[in-house]
């Protein structure tokens, strides 16, 4: 096992590290920039190294200075967290060929995995569902017919070229089809340069649901079920909750398998988790190769710890538990609480003047903030994140508002009050929701109804 | 008025001068033209505590003074190991008591195996060296103060 880890993040989630490495018996390197000097993560880590100014790129992107500090500190391997550095295949790299141990899945699977249209041939190859279409372009209208009857309508076509949602028309159905391939068609010939569209099912309101999954490298892998991430904001997911009010637990364990098998064969090391969005059948989204900002509620309802499993599979452990030792018990859910107006959603920084965490029987904070902190403007603006699980979904809701109502951090704009008010509204409470439920929600709270 | 030229190296001997008589500000003056050089030295830092950073931070007036840092701290501009000489054996760059011009190396620090001169901002006297040879560095960390 280790004796040193680097923790190659800030926030909530290098405390996060941090606390794991500390009951593995780990010691701790806190790196940070100077606008970082005062953070729970470096007051808590054995040791700190100043990494940096504050931009991101001069601190928690500069790799020479990470890989020089885990070098000044004679630490064993580098823990990435989420974002920054996480993703980076180069990152990666360069860390296992300085002698270091990178925290994570092999570089070739992050490359993988980072190429969308690689990822989907890939995992497709491994029998995880994708979205139905042309797998390619089509050469005209009449084969775009031919598809969109066999995969059945309402169908997009897309710009081969497009992207970031540009270059996408929705056809209701086949009477629609001809005249919105030309000029779809032309449309990208204008936009692009390239007129080559092709099809795809169109998902009416689907949820975001996605499969947790660890890997050993060597051949195993098993899941540790699904999170349902369907209430977001412009793609930021907001709140989570496991499992997912939609699924039952054949379909759980049919979609888990599916995946775990997919994975094992990949040979995939380290934690991942499959997105997937679900409209009464799984659509392969993307593949994140690191630890995810919302796997406390899968560690809140199967009692695993997903970093210190990284942590033993980095140090060339195998996985400390199978598939039939996987018990999913009650019902758990994440509040995501940026320092942003409830409102607008601007931005807000500056100095906690006041903060009281919730706590009580199954109530989870996980957050770097304290009495006097100041909230820097550089980075993220995800300052806390609030878990709770219950036994029951209901129990769960009650528990949530509860600890919602408990939460104190003056000083500062959060997006508390949108949670307080989230969780009381009726079709959150019945598990009705979609990728398109919350903005729904923000208008309707703002026209007043 | 006509546009002032800055006679940078006046206002540096000045600066060193102050440094060497332990005064706190000196002005001279030559018809319309007055430089007046003052140290940063307040009577709290001294009565509160020994002062971290040594008081010896030259700061020039009128505003003609060039930008940018004014005190004679040499930072690290990276995370690394710090090296006092060129080579193990080899007589240290810069000794305490030491002129340097500027652009002068002062010490090495070494990152991902790459050599990192650290040189002198400007022209000054070596009052003190904070690191030791193959000490590790954080970002920002002093290494070298000139006066």
């Amino acid at each position: 096992m280790f004796d040193k880890v680097l923790i190659a993040n800030r926030g909530e989630i290098a405390l996060r590290i941090h606390r794991a490495c500390r009951e593995m018996g780990i010691h701790t390197v806190a790196v940070h920039s100077t606008a970082d000097a005062d953070a729970m993560h470096v007051r808590l880590a054995d040791e700190s190294v100043c990494i940096g100014p504050p931009p991101a790129k001069d601190s928690y992107l500069n790799i020479p200075a990470i890989v020089s500090a885990a070098e000044i500190t004679n630490a064993d391997a580098i823990h990435p967290g989420y974002g920054f550095l996480s993703e980076n295949a180069k990152f990666a790299e360069i860390v296992e060929a300085h002698g270091l141990v990178f925290i994570g899945p092999t570089a070739e699977h992050i490359r993988l995995m980072g190429d969308k249209i690689a990822a989907k041939a890939t995992v497709r190859g491994l029998g995880v569902p994708c979205v139905p279409g042309s797998d390619g372009p089509v050469a005209d209208a009449a084969e775009a017919r031919r598809v969109a009857r066999d995969i059945g309508y309402p169908v997009m076509l897309k710009a081969a070229a497009g992207g970031g949602g540009r270059g996408i028309k929705v056809v209701q159905d086949e009477a629609a089809l001809e005249p919105a391939f030309t000029l779809a068609s032309q449309e990208a010939i204008a936009a692009f340069g390239n007129g080559a569209l092709y099809l795809e099912k169109f998902l009416v309101r689907p949820r975001h649901i996605e499969i947790q999954v660890l890997g050993d490298g060597k051949g195993t892998a098993v899941h540790l079920g699904e999170r349902d991430c369907s209430l977001q904001r412009r793609h930021q997911k907001v709140l989570e909750e496991a499992p997912s009010p939609a699924l039952n637990d054949a379909e759980r364990a049919r979609i888990g398998a599916t995946v775990a098998k997919a994975m094992a064969t990949l040979g995939y090391r380290g934690a991942g988790t499959i997105e997937f969005l679900y409209d009464g059948a799984f659509h392969f989204i993307e593949m994140n190769t690191r630890i995810q900002v919302e796997h406390p509620i899968t560690e809140m309802i199967t009692g695993i710890d997903l970093v210190r499993e990284q942590i033993r599979i980095a140090a060339g452990a195998s996985l400390s538990f199978g598939q039939e030792d996987v018990r999913f018990a009650g019902h758990a859910m994440e509040c995501r609480i940026n320092a942003e107006d409830p409102e607008t959603f601007a931005p807000s920084s500056g100095v906690v003047t006041r903060y009281h965490a919730p706590g009580g029987l199954g109530v989870r904070v996980d957050s770097a903030l304290y009495g006097g902190y100041r909230v820097p403007p550089h980075y993220d603006s995800l300052i806390a994140k609030l878990i709770v699980h219950g036994r029951t979904r209901n129990e769960c809701i009650m528990r949530l508002r509860r600890a919602l109502d408990e939460y104190v951090a003056d000083g500062i704009r959060t997006t508390i009050p949108l949670h307080q008010r989230l969780v009381r509204d009726p079709d959150f409470a019945n598990g009705n929701y979609d990728i398109a439920r919350l903005e729904r929600f923000m208008e309707r709270a703002k026209s007043g109804a | 008025m006509p546009r002032m030229t800055i006679d940078e190296a006046a206002i540096r001997q000045l600066a060193a001068l102050l440094q060497e008589t332990g005064l706190d500000e000196i002005e001279i003056g030559d018809g319309e033209r007055h430089v007046r050089v003052a140290r940063n030295v307040t009577a709290a830092t001294i009565a509160v505590s020994p002062p971290a950073a040594p008081a010896s931070s030259p700061v020039a007036a009128p505003s003609a003074a060039p930008a940018g840092p004014v005190d004679g701290t040499v930072t690290s501009p990276m995370v690394g190991t710090v090296y006092l000489a060129g080579e193990p054996g080899a007589p240290p760059f810069i000794k305490v008591g030491d002129l340097v011009t500027e652009g002068q190396t002062l010490v090495i620090v070494e990152a991902m195996k790459v050599m990192n001169p650290i040189k002198a901002p400007r022209a000054g006297r070596v009052v003190e060296i904070r690191v030791a040879n193959g000490v590790p560095v954080e970002y920002g960390e002093i290494l070298v103060v000139l006066g």
